[in-house]
C-alpha cells in the first residue's frame, strides 16, 4: 500500500470514528458511499474537513467531491493531483 | 439591532433568541436568550424545580446558528441535520442571561458545520457540534 493511501485511510477512519477498523480492511476499490463503507452526506463533510485539515487540499464543490470520492483509490489519487509539495 | 422576527421563522413558545450581540455572516454569531419563569416548559420541567432542557439548549445554538445565513429564513428550508459531541456542564435556571457563540467551522453540498458554546457569567453550560442541511 502506498504511504499516501495508506494515510488517507487512516484519516478516513479516525475522521469518521470508525473504531474497530483497520486500513487494511477498507478496499481501495470500494465505493466510499452507499454499498461500499456506506457513508453519508454528512460523512462527506467530515472528509471535506479532514482533507483540508490533514493535506491542505479543498474539495471546493459537489462535482470535485463525486469524483474524489469514488473510491480510496480515486481520493487518493485526487489529493495527490492537487497537492502542492 | 437585527430584528429577530423578521430573520427567524419561529415562534412562541419555539422563539428561543431574544438579542443578536455580534454578527457576522458566514462566520460567527453571538446571540442572548434571557432565561425567566415564565417559561412554558418550567411548568413541567420540572415542578418545583426549573430547569432548561439541554435539548433546548441546542435548539438556542441551532436558532443563534441562524444568524450565519445573510439572507431572513422566513421560506428557507434549513433544518438540523447532526447534533454531535454535545456536552452539559451546568444547568441553565430561571434570571441567567445565556450567551450563545455560534462559530462555523466548514461546509459542503449544502451541509454546514457549527461549533457552539452557551455560557452565562462566563461559565460554560453547554458545548455541541451541529449540523444543519439546507435543502
Amino acid at each position: 500500500m502506498s504511504d499516501l493511501k495508506l494515510r488517507v485511510k487512516e484519516m478516513i477512519i479516525e475522521r469518521l470514528k470508525l473504531e474497530g477498523m483497520t486500513p487494511d480492511q477498507i478496499e481501495d476499490g470500494a465505493p466510499l458511499f452507499g454499498d461500499g463503507l456506506g457513508l453519508d452526506s454528512i460523512d462527506a463533510l467530515e472528509l471535506v474537513l479532514g482533507i483540508e485539515q490533514v493535506f491542505g487540499v479543498k474539495i471546493e464543490d459537489e462535482a470535485a467531491g463525486l469524483k474524489a470520492f469514488k473510491s480510496v483509490q480515486s481520493l487518493t489519487d485526487f489529493i495527490a493531483e492537487h497537492a502542492k509539495a | 439591532m437585527t430584528d429577530i422576527q423578521a430573520h427567524l421563522p419561529h415562534r412562541y413558545p419555539f422563539l428561543l433568541v431574544d438579542r443578536v450581540l455580534e454578527r457576522e455572516p458566514g462566520v460567527r454569531v453571538v446571540a442572548e436568550k434571557l432565561v425567566t419563569y415564565g417559561e412554558p416548559y418550567f411548568q413541567g420541567h420540572f415542578e418545583g424545580r426549573p430547569l432548561v432542557p439541554g435539548v433546548l439548549l441546542l435548539e438556542m445554538l441551532a436558532q443563534a446558528g441562524g444568524f450565519l445565513e445573510t439572507d431572513s429564513l422566513h421560506g428557507a428550508a434549513i433544518f438540523l441535520a447532526a447534533v454531535q459531541d454535545a456536552r452539559f456542564k451546568a444547568p441553565a435556571l430561571p434570571g441567567d442571561r445565556l450567551r450563545l457563540e455560534v462559530a462555523a467551522a466548514g461546509a459542503f453540498a449544502g451541509l454546514m458545520k457549527l461549533m457552539g458554546t452557551v455560557s452565562c457569567e462566563d461559565r460554560e453550560l453547554c458545548t455541541a457540534t451541529l449540523l444543519v442541511k439546507r435543502l
